[in-house]
């Protein structure tokens, strides 16, 4: 239950100030990195502001709801606020300028298919990406599975996450039930509904518990159809004398619509000008992360022994000091007498790095 | 395997060395008696040393728990024991250790005497019921081999008496067969009864021996403080869900979707789906308090 479980411990939290400090830190921990990286061609304007970074966000998660909609078979609600739970607080504690969002957006969604219990093949998951091959589609797949871990353990290890709607279920009973005077509370229903999937592209849900989002969805949709509620609040919810409870919770009700109302989907031009920075902060800085390549390079490539691994980390300690000259020759001859498989690995470790411009250095095979 | 000098020699160069009379050992010339050599039972020598060494200071370190008056003392005690095991295992030291141990002899003479008696008396004691289990299952093997031994000459004497009477009886040779097939089953009913036949033990069911006095005073008394129960409270932040029972009676059933026949056949109750919903709508409805 809500109250005893890790999202009311470890992620519920007082205002939106502490969300914006948090995402700040974030923004200024991968920028300290990439700038400590020493990767010399950058200057602080290529890096990523904190508005910027906002928009990209709110864009993926975007389309990270059309992907869960159009997915087929049907997502149940629950998987689709679970995901957009997970791309959140991935997102609270990371920046879009390390992990990019594209990739981590579809391991959210596979992550919470899981979760909930929403059995799809891994196969049956992909096929949803209408516009890759199936090649692309195998190679995303990897990709997915290589973020699954990191993704759980920037979650903390914290995977199940409540859901406004079970709660919304639950109140519509209540409602029907103890409060006779509302006549059809399944005219609320629909305007709920719409109110949850806006709730889950704001903060919301990192602030308040779902059963009060809830709520506040029911009452939202019955001030619009000109019912009133306020005795199901102080008759059934018994909270006629508690007085200082019940306008905490209006509080709480209150800021929550407002921070509906300020949401708005980014414009496409903000849109394309954050994508092409993020685009070249990834091609330049990122890509050649530890995880990714090597294993695809041992995976695809003979199995040279040990050899193989030193090149690997030879490269990876190497690869920021640019000016070096023979850095190659020296490093190389140093670690194996057997030039031969030294060559021949060598090339093969080139055709497999996406990002040839930044190693423009000829071969010496 | 030689305990003093730690060399190995298989069974027949033992022999050859002690049939010459010299008892030097082979590797390193130190001289040595035929006792010292065993068999040695653990793969890695040094486990063995340990093993004969702990042996040894056993034989003099043999106090028990209820010697200490208490439980840290005996651990001490213990730690002591394991030193000198470790000294004299790993050669550190030895010179002074075996003084200790030789101090510790002296002190305490009387009590070592003691404790050896005891442990011999309930080693006898454990050996006694080993006899006893064997001994137990030789009988019953016995008897179940005596048992198919006596099973397998009945159905063949009853075999011989048919062919016997398949030769020389008037009557016709149908009637001869059902009389043969009502004898063996009969057999048949005779062997299943000797079977389930309750043999007079000498065991009650709880173990106890027939013969055996059994003390028939009352088991020591134990006086605690009697257990209070106080149920457990759980902090919803949200009003009181009502009772997975009364749900029926307060009209919620009548809002849910109702059971169909393939599940209340698996034990679901819409009552179970109502509870959950509500609870999940009532929890944390009410401000947490921070």
């Amino acid at each position: 239950m809500f109250h005893k479980s890790s999202q009311g411990k470890y992620w519920i939290f007082g205002g939106e100030d502490d969300l914006e400090q948090k995402r700040y830190q974030a923004n200024q921990k991968s920028r300290k990195k990439i700038l400590e990286s020493g990767k010399l061609a950058v200057s602080e304007s290529k890096l990523l502001e904190r508005h910027e970074e906002d928009v990209i966000f709110r864009h993926y998660e975007k389309r990270m709801v059309d992907f869960c909609n159009a997915f087929k078979p049907v997502m149940p609600k629950s998987v689709v606020g679970t995901a957009i739970m997970y791309f959140r607080r991935f997102y609270l504690n990371n920046s879009t300028m390390e992990y990019h969002p594209r990739i981590i957006m579809l391991t959210c969604a596979y992550l919470s298919c899981k979760v909930d219990e929403f059995n799809v093949s891994s196969t049956q998951f992909v096929g949803n990406l209408l516009q890759e091959t199936p090649a692309g589609q195998e190679m995303v797949l990897e990709q997915i599975l290589e973020y699954e871990l990191l993704l759980i353990q920037q979650l903390n290890f914290h995977l199940v996450v409540h859901t406004p709607y079970r709660p919304m279920e639950g109140l519509l009973i209540d409602l029907k039930t103890r409060f006779p005077t509302l006549e059809n509370p399944e005219s609320l229903r629909k305007n709920a509904d719409d109110f949850l999937t806006q709730a889950a592209m704001t903060d919301a849900g990192l602030l308040f518990p779902p059963s009060q989002i809830a709520l506040t969805a029911i009452l939202n949709s019955a001030s619009r159809a000109g019912l009133s509620m306020e005795s199901y609040l102080t008759e059934c919810l018994q909270l006629k004398e508690d007085k200082e409870t019940l306008s905490k919770m209006y509080e709480s009700m209150r800021r929550m619509k407002t921070l509906l109302k300020k949401y708005e989907l980014p414009k496409p031009e903000d849109v394309n000008a954050c994508k092409k920075k993020l685009e070249r902060i990834h091609a330049e800085f990122s890509s050649t992360s530890k995880n990714g390549l090597t294993k695809t390079c041992y995976e695809h490539l003979p199995q040279n022994g040990l050899g193989f691994k030193d090149i690997i980390l030879v490269y990876q300690q190497f690869i920021p000091v640019v000016n070096c000259p023979d850095w190659r020759t020296v490093s190389l001859e140093k670690i194996h007498g057997e030039s031969k498989t030294v060559c021949i690995s060598v090339h093969v470790i080139f055709t497999f790095y996406k990002h040839i411009q930044y190693f423009g250095l000829p071969l010496f095979c | 395997m030689s305990g003093l000098t730690r060399s190995w020699i298989c069974e027949n160069c033992v022999e050859m060395l002690f049939v010459r009379g010299s008892g030097n050992c082979v590797q390193c010339e130190t001289p040595l008696r035929k006792s010292n050599f065993r068999v040695q039972l653990f793969e890695d020598p040094t486990v063995d040393k340990e093993v004969e060494i702990r042996k040894k200071v056993l034989k003099i370190y043999n106090k028990r728990d209820f010697d200490f008056p208490s439980l840290r003392e005996y651990n001490d005690y213990l730690e002591r024991v394991e030193d000198v095991v470790s000294n004299l295992t790993n050669n550190i030291d030895v010179e002074n250790t075996k003084l200790q141990m030789e101090q510790y002899q002296r002190e305490n003479r009387d009590l070592i005497q003691k404790n050896k008696v005891k442990l011999t008396r309930e080693q006898e004691e454990v050996e006694e019921l080993l006899l006893l289990e064997k001994q137990g299952n030789e009988q019953r093997r016995l008897e179940l081999l005596q048992e198919e031994q006596r099973q397998l000459q009945a159905k063949r004497k009853n075999k011989q008496a048919l062919l016997d009477e398949l030769e020389h009886s008037q009557l016709p040779a149908t009637m001869l067969l059902a009389q043969h097939k009502v004898r063996a089953a009969k057999l048949e009913t005779q062997i299943e009864q000797q079977k389930q036949a309750v043999k007079p033990t000498s065991l009650f069911s709880t173990g106890i021996n027939m013969r055996q006095t059994v003390s028939l005073q009352p088991p020591p008394r134990i006086e605690e403080v009697l257990y209070q129960y106080k149920p457990v409270h759980v902090e919803t932040y949200g009003p009181p869900v009502p009772e997975l029972e009364l749900l029926s009676r307060l009209g919620y059933l009548n809002h849910v979707r109702a059971a169909m026949p393939q599940d209340t056949a698996g034990g679901y109750t819409s009552a179970l789906a109502c509870h959950r919903a509500i609870q999940d709508a009532f929890s944390g409805l009410f401000p947490l308090k921070r």
